[in-house]
């Protein structure tokens, strides 16, 4: 059973990238704090007594059911589930050219040192701007894959589909916002 | 981390290693997060460790409960006044259910008194209605 200090460091840990992740699905900071604040009480008042291991996986599902319910109250879960993206994404060797490039430049250590805080801003907005235009569950997929770490029987399990969905959904993701990023100019 | 574990070819680790570098993008931005977001999440992480207290103590009553419930069932030589406190309700049910006979008892007592005291006490001895014509007339009378 967590510990309350436990429950707290583990909170602590995925707060804001909880809060950021909701933020590119809801688009409004306080739908997206009160999402997450929903995730945490739901989280700490009915699993409260799980081990600290369980915690990453129950709040994944907490958080994206509560994102869900926030889109059926919005009475947008048709859009949410629609989007022709999700099945019909950009696909094409072409695209692992360009991540290839986009990788070859940003692995230059020195270029990434120079690169001043405003640079970095612009560059972080471009790549927020950009996952945001993901069809949702290549979103979805991507950001918990990449960003939670979690795995792939993890994510898919947290998602609700295949293994085999997980990494169409993450491919497609990752070629989109090379594509996109390239087109702007920016080595990731 | 668990990702190149899952990916396979130098196509996944391509991806792998592009997705690993946008995360690590937008772990950095995560440190600008305006004063008043950060705050309102951690107001909000304090109200979920507090309800977690709160859930945490009613679940312990219930629990303890539960337990000296069980306790005093499984006590295997519980002492007098255990027993007899054990018994109390069920003493408390017997003596009422007998003093509601009582004041039944008494309460058609009186009733049949006071039917008693009427016919003795009326115009008519009470012979009267033992009489068949006097039956016939009251009988007709009541017709008309």
């Amino acid at each position: 059973m967590a510990t309350e200090r436990e429950l707290d460091a583990f909170l602590r840990g995925v707060e804001k990238r909880a809060f950021k992740r909701t933020y590119y699905h809801v688009r409004n900071e306080e739908s997206a704090l009160d999402i997450v604040q929903d995730s945490m009480m739901k989280l700490a008042e009915h699993y409260g007594h799980k081990s600290p291991e369980e915690l990453p996986m129950l709040f994944q599902r907490i958080l994206s059911n509560a994102t869900l319910d926030w889109f059926r109250r919005q009475k947008t879960r048709n859009a949410l589930f629609t989007q022709l993206g999700d099945f019909d994404g950009p696909e094409g060797d072409g695209e692992f050219d360009v991540l290839e490039a986009l990788l070859a430049n940003s692995d230059n250590p020195q270029q990434e040192s120079s690169q001043s805080q405003a640079e970095r801003a612009q560059i972080l907005h471009a790549i927020e701007q950009e996952i945001q235009n993901l069809p949702t569950r290549q979103r979805e997929a991507f950001l918990m894959r990449y960003w939670e770490e979690l795995d792939l029987a993890e994510t898919a399990s947290a998602m609700g589909c295949s293994q085999g969905s997980v990494k169409t959904h993450c491919s497609r993701a990752v070629g989109a916002l090379a594509k996109a990023l390239r087109s702007k100019g920016i080595n990731s | 981390m668990n990702i190149s574990s899952d990916t396979n070819g130098p196509a996944g680790q391509t991806e792998a290693r592009f997705g690993v570098r946008i995360a690590a993008r937008l772990e950095d931005g995560l440190r600008d997060l305006p004063h008043n977001i950060t705050e309102r999440l951690r107001a909000g992480r304090m109200r979920a460790l507090s309800k977690r207290r709160v859930t945490q103590i009613q679940l312990e009553t219930v629990l303890a409960g539960a337990q000296s419930a069980s306790g005093s069932l499984d006590a295997q030589t519980p002492g007098f006044w255990t027993r007899a406190s054990a018994l109390l309700p069920l003493l408390a049910l017997v003596l009422g259910l007998m003093a509601i006979g009582v004041l039944q008892d008494q309460e058609r007592a009186y009733e049949l008194a006071e039917v008693d005291a009427e016919l003795l006490t009326a115009d008519l001895p009470p012979t009267a209605y033992t009489d068949p014509g006097f039956l016939q007339y009251l009988k007709k009378s009541a017709q008309e």
